[in-house]
């Protein structure tokens, strides 16, 4: 912060020229850009201060950055609970699962529908597996309970059917496996969307050529399909990078439960259960802003190297 | 904290458009539809309640009751009506302070939010002349004086009492029509309840002819944070631990020693004891796993057809549904082996839990309207009001016999029963109030099956003293600092201590794993948790005289 | 005519690769739809059948009970009105303002969008908190106010990057060379081609904005204290949560073991909830598949 000062005053001459060129210039964009700075500005950036909550006592009677500055306590508090490491490893155990299934599933979708001949088909296929992503989080958890019921789910007795018996889905071998292709199952289509939306976008043209050089489907999806969608990939990629210590905390917490717990506490439960149950606000903040700092680093980290590889980056 | 170093040349552009933008949305957001004042109160004879109910409880200003009270304390009141997810509204309604002039709902503000949010709530022991209601009883209740009172003095909450209720709230079943079908004995230990419940497994106990759909034994789902009602912890009873609250955190006290039963070796005993059931295919697939909705619909059964041989629930009606009440009997408490005497069986004793309800109001610090505040608060535990809003208006719920005596009438809705009834028509046991000890009720029937179906326990509750017995926890307001170590403990220590159960039940294991689990939960904070509630109990005892 | 010239020069290769999209479109059907078909069997069969794995194929003991307890409930077309205000209104703005951001922010030659997009990314990841979110907006008059559904979350971040990522790919440099040759400023451009030509992105992103606030219902939550101006979710929410009070425990609960007597009634109403609570998104779907079809943006290029 203190780079602040000698950085502003040296370019001053020059910088006041260039600045009435570039707001000639650009003066249209910065308007149209205008209102996202400020909403951004006011909602996300002036509730920051709360962060310094992490380094302080909370404090009810002085006020919420009043209370005694303690520095790193609650981060130290946090790595050395006994629980740490366990936390750490099922989250990304489960997160880094999800977001390669969820990464990959979508765009495979969205391929297939591609493929589909006639509107009305591909419109219903389209809206069909759509469809799941609606259903709350609570439904969905009560589901998977009527489905996976050890004694009269229908999972399990297919499962019977196959040969395996005597597995509780519902028990801490399964968890992420039921976590992740659950989670997969509800959003997939959600998620292709936009992948549709970019392959809408290919001239057609491009497939004629194609056919008339004789390209078989699965060329034609590598060679024309494939490329359409690596731009958008890339952004969700980069994007979904920034989330290895972020999971849902609803449906975790919702499917937990003594057999599975070993599994299933994961930094967003256990946040919950010590900050918003207990009224922990300090020590919730800073293992929530640990979560971020190592979620921040992975985003800059992975954006950098796109930006390297394919020249794509989010700034 | 500024940023702005990071952007260094190019962000002064940037800087300047945020400014001017956010003064234009500043000035356009001002112009809000005015009446955002969230709490405080109007000080203009409107008070603000925010009550928490009940998701099927109707609107407040349908309760006639309501209209008493306003009368009573000469205002008008607005509620804010909460019935889901308040754990995620309140912590951010509290730590910015606004919380409007009273909150109403049974540990809707717990202890812990007392000890973190000082002077947010009014101290009512200087109010108490105002209050005649409540040293009316506390007077003739004192535990609940000491319910309300913090360790200064001061008093941010009232209790409320009920009186009524059963001093447990888990009862025990057994299907006696399997047991006069197959020719047995209702089982009185250990060993002959593993008998009865093979013979359920292996005979077709319920006689439709499928000898596979028995299903022996089942109990409701234990969460990750503690025990609780209906669960096989009212076992422990069968040794002579005294548990409290269906085991709770697992806290009970020992000739004057606190002293937590998750490294006790009758805890052992009792999984142990479990996992030999569960191994023989007698508890069901289900019970680790299992949500509420379907542990109470499978005992269901199909039409006359009872599936679950012996388990525990609230009352008999409740538990397997109208149809098949009849089939079950309330059973004693159950001896772990012959040597157990009879006079030293215990069961889970309750009664702080079910007759009082803790932090059922508080009133705000910052109320523009105190006088009335109090009135109101006054109000709720006025003798007939207080009836009123535990089952209903008067005429149409509660017929009132006499200034003495009362009878609660059957659900005007015959498609209901009476404690949906009851939760539907008002706040129910989320009220605040106080029963007297000296009128005479007619219990709704729900309540009169459950204090019935628990008369073949009341010996072994008799066992359990609870002045020497158990851990007080709702008498007891610890500090701040206190409260937030013993959360953060049992947050690690239930995470492991829940898994074990439920996996030495299943899978077995508990003799080899004992002793390195108690050395892992007594190190991960459970040691420390029982220090605390150690000199709490002492400095609680002590003051008890 | 599309189809027909495709069955003409069908390959051996060709038959296989549609024999094997068949199967596998068939088997994402099922998967998707069979759920989906429980739901609406559940919604109207007995609760207790539901929950012990009785009800499969078809609806058992059919009952509109649950659609009777939510219908009946007051507060949902209260809920139902306001959610469709907060929504439509809520997705204008939406639009108004992350559309002309995001195309600024896709110009190269604009030098300050780097920085500009690290501010907007910086915010995907630090926050905070509720505390002082709530404390600004009672300063801003914006706690119990409708605009709170609207103003905070004018701007997803998430949906800036993607519509901006979507500009900066898709739209010909050609055409913007070729418009400036034709005097158009950066309105005049965005106006007349980007939006005209971009409509799938906006479709999605106008989709991502609408499903955003139709399904919120922790605004309402933490910073609407009036029931009237509860959305749809909140309401829905209390009917649908009953189910939860008593599982987490029976002592959670206050130690009212009577409460649970309630359960089969929350029960049946849970289904119903899904489906009167989607089923106008779900109806909206069909409009905007239209600008997914192939040759949208083509044709309107050359038109």
């Amino acid at each position: 912060m203190t780079a602040a000062s000698p950085a502003q005053s040296r370019p001053r001459q020059r910088g006041a020229a260039a600045l009435v060129r570039h707001a000639r210039r650009y003066w249209q964009l910065w308007v149209m850009a205008a209102p996202a700075i400020a909403f951004v500005a006011v909602f996300a950036y002036v509730p920051m201060y709360g962060l310094q909550l992490a380094f302080r006592e909370f404090d009810f009677s002085a006020g919420l950055t009043g209370g005694e500055f303690v520095g790193l306590k609650y981060f130290q508090q946090f790595f050395d609970s006994p629980q740490f490491w366990t936390l750490i490893r099922n989250t990304v155990v489960i997160s880094l699962t999800t977001l390669v299934a969820g990464f990959v599933a979508p765009i495979a979708l969205a391929l297939i529908v591609n493929q589909v001949v006639g509107r009305t088909r591909k419109k219903f296929l389209q809206t069909a597996t759509y469809l799941p992503h609606f259903i709350s989080i609570v439904v969905i958890v009560g589901m998977l309970q009527v489905f996976l019921s050890p004694s009269s789910g229908l999972i399990t007795r297919v499962a019977e059917f196959f040969g395996v018996t005597g597995v509780n889905f519902l028990g801490s071998s399964t968890f992420v496996s039921v976590y992740v292709i659950s989670e997969v199952w509800q959003h997939c289509g959600w998620n292709s969307i936009i992948y549709l939306a970019a392959l809408a976008s290919v001239d057609t043209q491009l497939y004629e050529a194609a056919r008339i050089d004789g390209a078989g489907r699965f060329t034609i999806i590598r060679h024309i399909d494939v490329p359409a969608l690596v731009p958008t990939m890339i952004v969700l990629l980069i994007l979904n990078m920034g989330n290895v210590l972020n999971t849902g905390f609803e449906k975790i917490f919702l499917m937990q439960n003594p057999l599975n717990l070993g599994v299933s506490e994961v930094i967003a439960t256990y946040v919950y259960k010590i900050g918003i149950l207990s009224n922990q606000f300090s020590y919730g903040t800073a293992i929530g802003l640990f979560n971020t700092l190592i979620n921040f680093t992975f985003l800059v980290v992975t954006n950098q190297v796109a930006k390297r590889v394919s020249n794509t980056s989010l700034w | 904290m500024s940023r702005a170093g990071q952007f260094r040349r190019r962000a002064v552009p940037a800087l300047a458009a945020l400014t001017v933008g956010a003064l234009a949305l500043a000035a356009c957001s001002g112009g809000g539809d005015g009446d955002g004042d969230g709490g405080g109160g109007g000080g203009d004879g409107t008070l603000q309640i925010l009550a928490l109910k009940h998701p099927l409880t109707g609107a407040m200003a349908d309760m006639a009751w309501v209209g008493q009270i306003e009368e009573a304390a000469g205002v008008t009141i607005e509620w804010e009506e909460v019935s889901a997810d308040w754990d995620q509204k309140k912590p951010t309604m509290l730590a910015a302070g606004d919380i409007p002039d009273l909150i109403v709902g049974t540990n809707a503000i717990t202890n812990g939010d007392l000890a973190t949010f000082n002077g947010l709530f009014e101290d009512l022991s200087d109010d108490l002349e105002s209050l005649p209601n409540v040293t009316g009883m506390f007077e003739a209740v004192p535990a609940t004086e000491s319910m309300a009172t913090q360790p200064e003095g001061e008093i941010f909450s009232l209790p409320s009492y009920r009186r009524f209720w059963p001093e447990t709230g888990t009862r025990q079943f057994i299907n006696q029509q399997w047991l006069d079908n197959l020719g047995l004995e209702q089982p009185t230990t250990w060993d002959e309840l593993h008998e009865v419940l093979l013979a359920f497994k292996t005979q077709d106990a319920n006689g439709n002819g499928d000898p596979n759909d028995e299903i022996p034994m089942d109990w409701a789902p234990v969460g990750e944070t503690g025990f609780g009602l209906f669960q096989p912890t009212v076992l422990l009873g069968s040794m002579g631990m005294p548990i409290s609250d269906g085991g709770g955190a697992g806290y009970f006290v020992e000739d004057g020693e606190v002293k937590n039963f998750l490294i006790d070796e009758r805890y052992r005993d009792l999984i142990a004891f479990l996992h030999e059931l569960y191994a023989d295919g007698l508890i069901s697939q289900d019970v680790m796993t299992q949500d509420y909705s379907a542990y109470q619909s499978v005992a269901r059964g199909e039409g006359d057809t009872a599936r679950v041989g012996f388990t525990w629930g609230w009352a008999g009606s409740d538990r397997v549904g109208a149809q098949l009440v009849g089939q079950y009997s309330a059973l004693p408490p159950l001896r772990a082996d012959e040597s157990m005497s009879e006079a030293d069986l215990t069961w889970s004793y309750d009664s702080y839990m079910l007759n009082y309800g803790v932090n059922s109001i508080t009133m705000s610090a910052q109320s523009d309207n105190k006088e009335a505040a109090l009135a109101v608060i006054n109000a709720f535990y006025d003798q007939d009001i207080s009836l009123e809003v535990l089952w209903g208006d008067f005429d149409e719920n509660i017929t009132k016999v006499d200034d003495t005596s009362y009878e609660v009438l059957p659900p005007t809705d015959e498609t209901v029963d009476p404690s949906t009834w009851k939760w539907t028509t008002t706040l129910a046991d989320n009220g605040p109030g106080w029963i007297r000890d000296d009128i005479d009720v007619v219990l709704p029937s729900d309540l009169a099956e459950a204090v019935e179906q628990s008369q073949p326990l009341e010996a072994a509750i008799a066992n359990v003293d609870p002045d020497a017995d158990i851990f007080p926890g709702q008498l007891i307001k610890m500090s701040q600092e206190d409260l937030n170590t013993i959360s953060i403990n049992n947050t690690a220590v239930f995470t492991i201590a829940m898994q074990r159960w439920a996996t030495w039940i299943t899978e077995g294991g508990v003799e080899s794993g004992w002793d390195g689990y108690v050395a892992e939960v007594g190190g991960s904070g459970l040691a420390q948790n029982i220090e605390i509630h150690q000199s709490y109990y002492d400095e609680f005892s002590s003051s008890q005289g | 005519m599309m189809r027909l010239s495709f069955l003409r020069t069908r390959s051996p290769g060709d038959i296989a690769f549609t024999i094997g999209l068949v199967i596998v479109c068939a088997v994402i059907l099922f998967v998707t739809l069979y759920p989906i078909y429980f739901v609406m069997i559940a919604s109207i069969s007995d609760a207790t059948m539901v929950a012990t794995g009785r009800v499969w194929v078809w609806p058992q003991n059919i009952s509109l009970f649950g659609y009777e307890q939510i219908l009946e409930d007051g507060r949902i077309w209260t809920g139902y009105r306001n959610t469709i205000i907060y929504t439509v209104v809520g997705t204008a703005v939406n639009l108004l303002v992350t559309l002309p951001a995001a195309y600024a922010l896709s110009r190269r030659e604009f030098r300050p969008r780097r920085v500009l997009m690290f501010f907007f990314a910086f915010t995907m990841f630090f926050n905070g908190g509720l505390i002082p979110m709530y404390l600004l907006l009672r300063d801003l008059s914006l706690l119990d106010n409708w605009l709170v559904f609207i103003l905070p979350s004018a701007v997803n971040v998430y949906n800036l990057i993607i519509a901006r990522a979507f500009f900066e790919n898709s739209l010909p440099e050609e055409l913007y060379e070729a418009a400036t040759i034709d005097g158009a400023t950066y309105f005049q451009f965005f106006a007349r081609m980007a939006v005209p030509l971009s409509m799938a992105i906006i479709s999605v992103i106008g989709l991502y904005y609408l499903v955003q606030h139709w399904n919120d219902f922790f605004t309402g939550l933490v910073f609407v204290r009036t029931y009237d101006k509860q959305p749809l979710q909140i309401v829905l929410r209390d009917i649908l949560i009953s189910n939860q009070a008593f599982s987490g425990g029976a002592g959670g609960s206050g130690g009212s073991g009577g409460g649970s007597y309630a359960q089969q009634y929350a029960d049946q109403i849970k289904y119903g909830v899904i489906v009167v609570s989607t089923l106008p998104v779900i109806i909206l779907y069909p409009f905007m598949q239209r600008y997914f079809e192939k040759g949208v943006m083509i044709g309107s290029v050359k038109g």
